[in-house]
Order: structure tokens, then C-alpha cells, then sequence
């Protein structure tokens, strides 16, 4: 049986572990065709997996990966021509990934994981952070006539970098040593894509629209990224919180009244709209094929 | 003896017992971790925890890391001078600002190995500083230090490397009260372009003009006598701030004051540079008069110019076939070809 990894970053609450949650749903269910499929439990590492998938299934939010508890999970397949393969993805904590970018360090497990197989990263599309400048907050209340509120001034921080300039940051670490292990492909996973999608983008035009430093970093491509984006719909709405009192969400009812779960996820590429979940996948692990 | 309850949190990373704080920014009763006992991951627990790897930095580069670039690619080397206040940070943190937005003049952004530094420059003019005022830090005395930036299409070509050197404007300044005329500047010496800043709010001040232009040129006389400016190096002077000057009611007086410096430059160093070319920019204004960058893509374009070095005699080298001797091979051609 073939083993493969597929690596999957992203900063904190960008929907990572929700995608496995989905994705484990979905092969497990097998009422829907998909490119990789599900084969059997043996040898399998499948706790961490149920337990998130029944999270998923339940419609109610995951609980933030603990910093430290980072978990390999591997998922016993089959591909497209029957054959076995076993994939094994990494579910680490976002603070890790924030660390790599603030800090400029990372632990040892998490550098061994980081230098496996094709790259799926995460981006939150609903709270992308854009840079944001002084002067044109202040002609906008002007214009508004609103008089620009008083506040502490607030020193430097890596944490205040935009989202796109942390992403670059990210994926620059990865093609330097020593996390780097040379020429990869990059599924970048636009999460929540859902909320975005009124907008009427296709997923590459959103990022260039959102994110334009890191469009232009990945078409320039001085990192030798074979890059495509999806826009990705794994929840499906708002889930319940699981908080102690929290109200039940009306969304979340919605989604549990639906028949089959699966139905919930969307994933969006170029004008291809589809339920299967493994395609970024099989393509990530697919040595021959070329990105876009 | 007190008897204080022991501080305890799952998660083996967390340090709450020590400093209080939740490793994970949760308020301490949000924390699913907190007050447990130390959970163990049967994955990990039989070996030994292994300490943190260090990444490349993301802050300034060292003459030594920018000369190692240098070597590495295609590199356009900018030293950036000017007297104290002059907006040498506001330049460069408000050209790599105008990236975050998209393509410059049709020149994109490939990569950067200064993006900490970049960001740092920046913060005082963005909204998450709670300024009232953009205003951009201070570069800190010391050795020059180098911001980095790939660059690729439209007059960048293919793929080049930009180079900016920092250095404290007081240095410079203080450079011209050396009546032995040795401070040497290394980064001005390897510049492919010297840049000077004009500040424009000290030139529109009627007072403060008279001072600055004996600055400017004090800054240039220091710099040739103490042997930093070297054969074919280009010269821009760069005319800051205009969101200031065009503000003003008696603009062209302060134009004509920027000609006239202009004019004084050229008659005493024409000999010293390949050329002499000027431009203006408004970097990060303080009101909405002009519009923020104005001007930076021009200044760009001056920038990714090729270097104009006096011609040589070329040497012809045999074809070889190690990669980093075709690549070296390659820029010193670009390089003699002007």
C-alpha cells in the first residue's frame, strides 16, 4: 500500500480541522462518488477523527486544537484505479503556524510534519484582515463627519501583519531551510467560502481581489508553487456553539435537518462546483499532474 | 505557610502557573485546559520533549546577508540619504505598502525575506497603531541594514532583487563635521543608485530651507570626500513630502527652491555620477491632498534601472556547465551591457 502525506496549515480558526471533519464524514458515509474512497479501519489512527466528525455531524463548533496536541491521523483509501493508499494529514494547532511567523520558531514534530507531501492551507475568506491605513480612516470620518476616536497608541506586533502578509510569510518558511524540501504543489483552501460567495468571484479572482500580495507572490512564483485555490464550504452555516447556555443556532438547525450531511459542503474550483472533498487531494498527491 | 491553590493547566506547552496568562489567549475560565491535570499524548509521552527549531528572521539584513544576495541574483542596490526627518522610512514602508494593494506600474511583488522590517516601518501609519497622525519610526543608529524585496515584470524584467539601505540620517549629517573626511559608508559606496531625500516640509518652511539645502549638498561633498561615491553609480534626488508643498499657497517658490538645489548639485558633483535625474513623491501624506505613494512608481522605475558602470574591456568566458557559474556568467554581462 502506498503511504502519503499531505501537509495542511493555516493560522488559528481557519478551518482546518472542520476539513478533516468533513472530509472523514464524507468518505465514511460513501453515499457520494469521490476520487479517493474509503477502504477499511485496519491500522488505521481514526479516534481523533470520530470524535471530530461527531462534532461536524452534530452541527456544532470544534473545539480549538490545543497548542501542543498536535495529532497525525491517517485515513486507509482506495484511488481512482482501486488501488490502496494511505493518506496521514497532521492536525495542529493555528498558534503553531502563528509561532512559525511571530517567533521564527517551530518544534521538532512540527518541522518533521511540515517537510511531507503537498500543502493544503487554510484561509478563514470572512476574516481576512487587510491592511489598513491611518490616513484613509481619517478622510473617511471626515467625510463622514465622524471625528476619529482617541486611543492608546499600540506598538508593533507581528500579530498585527495583515492576513496575506502573514500567508506569504508562511509559505516563504516553507521554501527556505530548514523546512524546505524543494518544488511542492499548494491547494490554497479558501474556508467559509459560503459567506464570501455573494459576492459573485470565482476563487483566484477573490484573492486577487483580497488578498493582492499574495496573488502576486503566487504568480510570480519565486518559490516554485504548483498552486491551485478552492473556495471551500464545509460547515455549511453558522454551527452551534458549544458553550455552556449558548442558544442553538437557527442555521445549524437548518443543516442538521438535512438528510444527508454531506450536502453541506461546497468546494469551488475555476467554475467547477462539487461535493468531493478528496479531489484537492488526489491531486495534490498526484506526481504528474501539473496546477492550472 | 500559605495555602495557596497550586495552579494547574492540561496543556504541557501552557505556563499560566508562571505568568498567568493562557498559552492559547483564552480567558482563564474559557480554557477547556485550565485547572487539569497534565494530559499526557500517548504519541509523545515516551519521548523526550525536543526543543524549538529557529527559522530564518524576517528583520533587516546585515551588509554580509545583502552582500550574499547580491551575489545570489540579479540585485539593484538603493542607498537612501538625507538629513534627520527627511522620510526615509516613510519611502520605503510606503512603497512596500503599495504592493499590499497590488502591482506597482505593472511590477509586481515576488518575495521578501525583510517582511518583519517591512511591517515594522509601517505600523505607525496604519490603522492598527491607534495613530491620530501617521508618523513612521526612526531608523536607530548603527550599522546600515537592508530592506529586501523581489520584484518581478513590466521595467523589473524577469526577476530582480531590490536592496535598501537604512541608516540613521544623523549619520550622514554628522559625516559632514569630519574635517578628515574619512567616515566611509560601505552601502553608499555599493549603491548602483544614491538617493538623496529633499525634505519637503523643511523647503516650504522659509527659514529652514536655507539649512536644508546646505545639508543636502554638506551630505554630498562628505560622502565624495571621504571616498564613498564611486566611478558610474547614478544619483536621484528625491523631493519628499509633496503633499505639503502642494498644500501650500506659494508652491512655486518652494518648486523653485528644489530646481535651484537641483541646479547647485549638478554644477559641483556632474563629474562624480553617471547621471543626475530628480523626481517627487508623496510617501504617506498627513491629509488627503495627494494621494499616498504618489510618485513611488517612478521612483521605482529609477531604481531597477540597470547599473551604469563605466564600460570594459569584455572578457569572453567558455560556456560552463555549473549553473552558478552560468548565473554569475550572466549578471556580469548584464552588468557590462549596461
Amino acid at each position: 500500500m502506498a503511504d502519503r502525506s499531505v501537509v495542511i496549515i493555516g493560522l488559528p480558526e481557519s478551518g482546518k480541522t472542520t476539513f478533516l471533519a468533513a472530509l472523514w464524514h464524507l468518505i465514511t458515509d460513501r453515499t457520494l462518488p469521490t476520487v479517493l474512497s474509503f477502504r477499511d479501519l485496519l491500522s488505521g489512527d481514526v479516534a481523533h477523527l470520530n470524535a471530530i466528525t461527531a462534532r461536524w455531524r452534530d452541527a456544532r463548533v470544534q473545539e480549538r486544537t490545543a497548542v501542543g496536541g498536535n495529532k497525525l491521523v491517517s485515513m486507509n483509501l482506495k484511488d481512482a484505479s482501486g488501488e490502496p493508499v494511505r493518506i496521514t494529514f497532521p492536525d495542529v494547532a493555528g498558534e503553531a503556524y502563528r509561532r512559525m511567523w511571530e517567533d521564527r520558531s517551530c518544534d521538532q514534530d512540527v518541522s518533521d510534519i511540515l517537510r511531507s507531501g503537498g500543502v493544503l492551507l487554510f484561509i478563514h475568506a470572512d476574516t481576512i484582515r487587510p491592511p489598513q491605513w491611518t490616513v484613509d480612516e481619517i478622510a473617511l470620518s471626515k467625510k463622514l463627519g465622524l471625528s476619529v476616536p482617541p486611543g492608546g497608541e499600540v506598538p508593533w506586533h507581528p500579530r498585527l501583519a495583515p492576513t496575506q502578509v502573514q500567508i506569504v510569510g508562511l509559505l516563504q518558511l516553507m521554501r527556505q531551510a530548514p523546512l524546505d524540501v524543494g518544488p511542492r504543489k499548494l491547494a490554497v483552501m479558501l474556508s467559509a467560502w459560503d459567506k464570501v460567495s455573494a459576492e459573485g468571484m470565482q476563487p483566484a479572482a477573490f484573492v486577487k481581489a483580497k488578498m493582492p500580495l499574495l496573488s502576486q507572490y503566487l504568480r510570480q512564483n519565486a518559490d516554485s508553487w504548483d498552486s491551485r485555490v478552492y473556495g471551500l464550504s464545509a460547515q455549511g452555516g453558522d454551527y452551534d456553539d458549544t458553550k455552556e447556555g449558548a442558544k442553538p443556532n437557527a442555521e445549524a438547525q437548518t443543516l442538521r435537518e438535512l438528510d444527508q450531511p454531506s450536502k453541506r459542503i461546497r468546494l469551488v474550483e475555476k467554475r467547477i462546483v462539487t461535493q468531493d472533498l478528496t479531489e484537492p487531494l488526489a491531486w495534490l498527491m498526484d506526481a504528474s499532474a501539473s496546477g492550472n | 505557610m500559605t495555602d495557596e491553590a497550586k495552579v494547574t493547566c492540561g496543556n504541557r506547552e501552557c505556563r499560566v502557573s508562571e505568568n498567568g496568562k493562557c498559552v492559547e489567549g483564552l480567558e482563564l475560565s474559557a480554557c477547556p485546559h485550565f485547572g487539569k491535570e497534565l494530559e499526557v499524548d500517548p504519541a509523545t509521552s515516551d519521548s523526550e520533549t525536543t526543543p524549538g527549531l529557529l527559522l530564518p528572521s524576517a528583520d533587516m539584513l546585515s551588509s554580509a546577508d545583502a552582500a550574499d544576495l547580491v551575489r545570489s541574483r540579479i540585485a539593484r542596490v538603493t542607498a537612501i540619504v538625507g538629513p534627520k526627518g527627511s522620510g526615509k522610512t516613510s519611502l520605503i514602508a510606503s512603497l512596500y505598502d503599495l504592493f499590499q494593494e497590488g502591482a506597482v506600474a505593472g511590477v509586481e511583488f515576488a518575495r521578501s525575506e525583510t517582511l518583519h522590517a517591512f511591517e515594522l516601518a509601517c505600523h505607525d501609519a496604519r490603522s492598527a497603531s491607534r495613530r491620530g497622525v501617521p508618523e513612521m519610526e526612526r531608523t536607530g543608529f548603527g550599522e546600515a541594514k537592508f530592506y529586501h524585496i523581489d520584484i518581478s515584470g513590466a521595467f523589473a524584467g524577469p526577476g530582480l532583487a531590490l536592496l535598501l539601505a537604512d541608516r540613521a540620517g544623523e549619520e550622514y549629517r554628522t559625516a559632514t563635521d569630519d574635517a578628515g573626511g574619512v567616515t566611509q559608508f560601505p552601502e553608499v559606496s555599493r549603491a548602483d543608485t544614491l538617493t538623496v531625500l529633499v525634505d519637503g516640509q523643511r523647503l516650504s518652511d522659509t527659514g529652514a530651507r536655507h539649512n536644508l539645502r546646505s545639508e543636502v549638498i554638506m551630505i554630498l561633498q562628505a560622502l565624495k570626500d571621504g571616498g564613498s561615491l564611486r566611478e558610474g553609480r547614478r544619483l536621484l534626488v528625491v523631493l519628499t513630502k509633496m503633499d505639503i508643498i502642494a498644500g501650500l499657497t506659494d508652491r512655486p517658490r518652494a518648486e523653485a527652491d528644489f530646481a535651484s538645489l537641483l541646479a547647485t548639485i549638478r554644477e559641483h558633483f556632474a563629474d562624480q555620477f553617471a547621471s543626475i535625474e530628480s523626481c517627487t513623491v508623496c510617501a504617506s501624506p498627513k491629509s488627503d491632498v495627494l494621494s499616498r505613494g504618489t510618485g513611488l512608481a517612478a521612483m521605482l522605475k529609477h531604481w531597477a534601472r540597470a547599473p551604469a558602470l563605466p564600460q570594459t574591456a569584455k572578457v569572453t568566458v567558455a560556456p560552463s556547465a555549473r549553473a552558478f557559474s552560468r548565473f554569475v556568467a550572466r549578471q556580469s554581462s548584464e552588468r557590462a551591457n549596461g
